[in-house]
């Protein structure tokens, strides 16, 4: 079983870097095709595919196998977001300080009250990696690294990292990447008749912790940025917190190991507080009496 | 010997370091302002693609100085120039007193996060129930933000075209 996994990883991995060429091909509706009937019509497809799947065992794990990835429900989106995220915090826990972790939960699910999509079930933790980075999964799961948060100097700047987060959640950018990829897979595999329906939730799945890093366009990012500048004002907040974070990551030095993922990832702090800057136009100089609150940001033990 | 030459070196860099002026690049129009609040007096005003020197930075407020006047401008005004390409924190990173602190590394097994490490992590079950043990519901979070003093306002996303 573990075995099949890490082969999944790895298959998914070269799975990731060649789906765009395929994409690029015009098959003539034939892809659209097989993933509508691949897809298209819920638990069909499950009939096909042949004995070399692996048994999943556990409702977690059905309920991944299992996933409309055309249109996948509030659950289902949830369930993906917490495999991502398990599999991060497998690569690094959370930080063992219960206050700290309660402390970001409520500021970040304040935050996330003031968003589009309030009802989710919102979860937030720090973990510990001494890189600068933040991740945001389908469903509402957000983590943030000990490095980032270190670097903090007010609520407000929580509350604008958080808010960045919480609107890749909103927007779905990740779960939309994820889809994609989903269904490519499922056009191409269909193509070749080879691979099941539970193989497929298998790629999109394990790639999940390294799309929540990756893939996502700088468009998504600069979304993200004014998005989230606006969700911590809209909580009460200094409405300069992300603001103040991008400009403190561009002093920085782009050689540090700490942003090696981050500058990887994203586009350099120095576009993005440019970004900021033209999309919020005046807009941002009507928000005023937001609060900072520097005395109340968690200091770490 | 070699260690005073290495003196007077580290010296000489640490002068040239922080006589070096920043410079910056005005990115939207905006006035110039005596103080650090929206309505402090306008003492001038800035174009965009204005050449500034920056001077200092206070919270979300960056002193800037430009054709001979200086003033407060909010931070998203300017772009520094140059930064991150060198080790140099700059005015900013000094002001804020955390000038360099990315780079210290000194806790022992706690690590980076690597693309690679992503790739091959596996599922934790046990960390993931942790988390989810933290949870906290919208009601909790409403009072913890009426505690710090905090109201939730209406404000419309920005609809500023994107370059």
């Amino acid at each position: 079983m573990r075995r099949y996994i890490k082969q999944a990883v790895t298959v998914a991995f070269i799975t990731g870097l060649s789906w765009q060429p395929a994409a690029g091909l015009d098959f003539k509706g034939a892809l659209k095709d097989a993933v509508n009937s691949q897809l298209g019509n819920g638990r069909k497809a499950e009939a096909a595919p042949p004995s070399t799947t692996p048994q999943n065992t556990g409702t977690a794990q059905d309920k991944l196998a299992n996933i409309n990835w055309k249109n996948p429900s509030q659950e289902e989106e949830i369930a993906v977001g917490r495999n991502v995220t398990g599999t991060i915090l497998g690569a690094a826990p959370l930080v063992n300080d219960a206050q700290l972790q309660r402390y970001v939960n409520k500021v970040g699910r304040w935050v996330a009250s003031q968003s589009e999509r309030a009802e989710l079930p919102w979860r937030f933790g720090v973990i510990e990696s001494t890189d600068v980075n933040a991740f945001a999964a389908p469903g509402g799961y957000i983590l943030i690294t000990k490095g980032l948060y270190q670097r903090l100097t007010s609520e407000a700047q929580l509350a604008g990292v958080l808010g960045h987060e919480i609107a890749h959640v909103v927007q779905k950018h990740h779960l939309k990447v994820m889809q994609k990829q989903a269904l490519l897979d499922a056009g191409s595999a269909f193509l070749k008749e080879k691979i099941s329906k539970n193989t497929l939730t298998q790629r999109a799945v394990s790639t999940g912790a390294e799309i929540s890093a990756r893939n996502l366009d700088k468009s998504a990012e600069f979304e993200a940025d004014s998005m989230g500048t606006v969700l911590a004002a809209r909580a009460g907040y200094e409405a300069y917190g992300l603001a103040e974070v991008l400009q403190d990551m561009e002093t920085i030095s782009n050689q540090d190991s700490s942003m090696a993922l981050l500058f990887k990832t994203h586009p350099h702090p120095d576009d993005r507080v440019a970004q900021l800057s033209v999309v919020s136009g005046d807009q941002i100089d009507n928000i005023s009496g937001g609060k900072t609150l520097e005395n109340r940001l968690y200091q770490l033990k | 010997m070699i260690k005073k030459t290495l003196f007077c070196l580290l010296a000489l860099l640490a002068s040239t370091q922080s006589s070096a002026a920043e410079t910056g690049l005005v990115l939207k129009p905006d006035q110039l302002r005596a103080d650090t609040f929206n309505d402090a007096k306008v003492v001038g005003s800035v174009n965009k693609n204005d050449s500034v020197e920056i001077l200092n930075k206070k919270g979300a407020w960056l002193e800037i100085k430009s054709a001979g006047k200086s003033g407060w401008v909010r931070l998203l005004t300017v772009k520094r120039n140059n930064a991150g390409s060198t080790d140099v924190a700059g005015v900013v990173g000094v002001a804020t007193g955390r000038s360099g602190t990315g780079k210290v590394v000194s806790t022992t097994g706690i690590r980076g996060l690597s693309a690679e490490d992503l790739k091959t992590a596996q599922f934790n079950e046990t960390e993931t129930k942790k988390l989810e043990s933290y949870t906290t519901n919208a009601d909790e979070a409403k009072q913890f933000a009426s505690s710090g003093g905090l109201t939730s306002r209406q404000y419309p996303y920005f609809t500023g075209a994107a370059q």
